[in-house]
């Protein structure tokens, strides 16, 4: 079988089958689920009661939970990844463990990262309150109300996701020229200063991109609060979840997933679009 | 001088406290798998020292549960995750590449687009397609669902690979008459190897830590995550700690293997730029 090169759409016939794959596997589905979601289960109308239902089983205290946990799992991953990601833009003896240390979590299964803080973190006693004790520090509850779940849930989240935040943005640091550093110095601006002024405003695209692919990501954290706490404090996704293992019906789960997939694109629009709104205010 | 030292001793001070904090769970994980119980899930507060060894946990994790089955399941779905990856991935990578850069980086984007709907969102709705189909349960359909997530990375992956070889070979080969698909699977694709490794290598290890499309599309036929969780549900936390620590011997041997690879540009599948 011979195939002209010089012909024109040659390359889209290479292409067809990771197009159909995708569209099939992930668009139809999706667009289905979404579609039926909206549809009574008793009558097959066009409804949106599905929803109104869900609110009666806690939707809104998940949406909250969700929103909190991906705020907070965010801002404590960009804290550690760009200490990490500022580590490693120096050369220094030792570097490459360093690197092969912060970047082991990144490979381990979610449900195993979730166990071992079950360890760490269990309803009483455990291994971080057995380390406290050492200094001294009176046990801690880590579950004692819906926020502290989240807290500890963020900090077990965490783990396994600062790596890829540290590394995307070790890219972004890596492709600034160090000139722009060399010149701050002379001027006298000191680490702080060089961060704000130059790190973080010539890394902007990779910030976007880290903050998408997290962000959408932490919306679907699903096996590490199953684990760690279970259905409550209910988050979207373990609500869905409760939903489709406990109902006969796929109706309610895939009108709490509708709303997932809704808070997730919602939120990479918003992060998009600040960017564009930035990047119209720069120029 | 002596501020260059300070700063020196500050970036070693700083880098193994960020160590330590993210060497500790994983130091746990394997404390508690080789500890008799009554050291570490015996105690309310236990020590964190390793102070004996054991394999009874592996032991009656292996005897009491029905290792083979799942271990065999996650095994055939992750070996075919990277084969139906590659095996959709490499045409794909090959034609983006043939194209103009712009609208080839285009279809990335669109493809990691794929990548950010929710996984519950897609494996309610075909839970119920593979259920009508027969194929709940099964090897291929776990496959199918999960090589979501790794085809638009191995694309873009090998798609690098295949840029990076000179044009001139390409060209040589179709005017000695190759045809396009000769040229590809005999000439290109060994010389990307180096790429198609890393991207099967990553897909592998995608499907062996997945759970959400596992616990949903393969609850009764379960792969090694979703034993663990089971454990973990059943109260069984000795037997999860040696199934944790199974599957993650593998795993952190592939991390080590594939760091170099494992870098920002292309987890930001190429999005930027």
């Amino acid at each position: 079988m011979k195939f002209k090169l010089k012909h024109k759409y040659f390359p889209l016939f290479f292409i067809l089958p990771l197009i159909i794959y995708i569209v099939l596997i992930s668009f139809y589905p999706a667009f289905t689920g979404i579609f039926q979601a909206f549809h009574s289960p008793s009558t097959g109308k066009l409804t949106t009661s599905n929803f109104t239902a869900l609110t009666h089983y806690g939707l809104f205290s998940a949406i909250i939970n969700t929103v909190i946990l991906t705020a907070g799992a965010l801002a404590i991953e960009f804290t550690f990844g760009f200490i990490i990601a500022s580590l490693l833009s120096k050369t220094f003896r030792g570097r490459s463990i360093f690197s092969t240390i912060y970047i082991l979590p990144f490979g381990i299964a979610t449900v195993v990262s979730a166990y071992t803080f079950s360890l760490i973190f269990p309803a009483v006693g455990g291994y971080a309150n057995s380390l406290l004790s050492i200094f001294g520090i009176h046990a801690i509850n880590w579950y004692s109300n819906a926020y502290m779940t989240l807290f500890t849930t963020m900090l077990a989240d965490s783990w396994k996701t600062t790596p890829i935040v540290a590394l995307i943005l070790l890219a972004g640091m890596s492709q600034i020229p160090p000139e722009l550093y060399n010149a701050a110095k002379v001027d006298g601006a000191g680490p702080i200063k060089r961060f704000f002024s130059i790190t973080l405003p010539n890394m902007t695209d990779f910030v976007t991109i880290a903050l998408i692919i997290r962000g959408i990501a932490e919306f679907n954290i699903f096996a590490l609060p199953l684990i760690l706490f279970g259905y409550s404090p209910a988050l979207l996704t373990t609500l869905t979840y409760n939903f489709y293992s406990t109902t006969s019906t796929l109706y309610y789960s895939l009108a709490s997933a509708t709303i997932l997939f809704a808070f997730a694109m919602g939120f990479a629009l918003i992060v998009v679009f600040r960017r564009r709104m930035i990047g119209a205010y720069e120029a | 001088m002596k501020r260059k030292t300070r700063n020196k001793y500050l970036l070693y001070v700083v880098a193994s406290v960020v160590a330590i904090i993210f060497i500790y769970p994983l130091y746990i994980l394997f404390l508690v798998s080789f500890s008799p119980t009554r050291y570490t899930l015996d105690e309310l507060f236990p020590s964190q020292l390793l102070s004996h060894i054991t394999l009874a946990n592996f032991i009656s994790a292996l005897t009491q549960y029905n290792f083979v089955a799942p271990m065999f399941k996650s095994l055939e779905v992750a070996f075919l995750v990277g084969a139906l990856t590659l095996a959709v991935a490499i045409p794909a990578a090959y034609g983006l590449s043939k194209m103009n850069k712009r609208l080839a980086n285009l279809i990335v984007v669109f493809l990691f687009m794929a990548n950010l709907v929710p996984a519950l969102v897609i494996a309610i709705p075909i839970s119920a397609e593979f259920i009508k189909a027969g194929l709940f349960d099964s090897v291929i359909a776990l496959a199918l669902a999960q090589s979501l997530f790794t085809m638009p990375l191995a694309t873009f992956i090998i798609l690098g690979a295949f840029r990076a070889i000179p044009k001139d070979i390409e060209n040589q080969a179709r005017v000695d008459g190759m045809g396009v698909l000769r040229t590809l699977y005999t000439l290109l694709t060994p010389l990307a190897k180096a790429g198609i490794a890393v991207a099967f290598l990553l897909s592998w290890l995608t499907s062996w830590d997945e759970f959400t499309f596992a616990v949903i599309l393969s609850p009764l036929k379960p792969t090694l995550p979703v034993i663990v969780y089971i454990n973990i549900t059943e109260g069984s936390l000795v037997q999860a700690a040696a199934f944790a620590a199974v599957i993650s011997i593998p795993v952190i041997v592939l991390t080590v293997i594939l760091q170099k690879y494992i870098k920002g540009v292309y987890l930001s599948g190429g999005l930027t730029g």
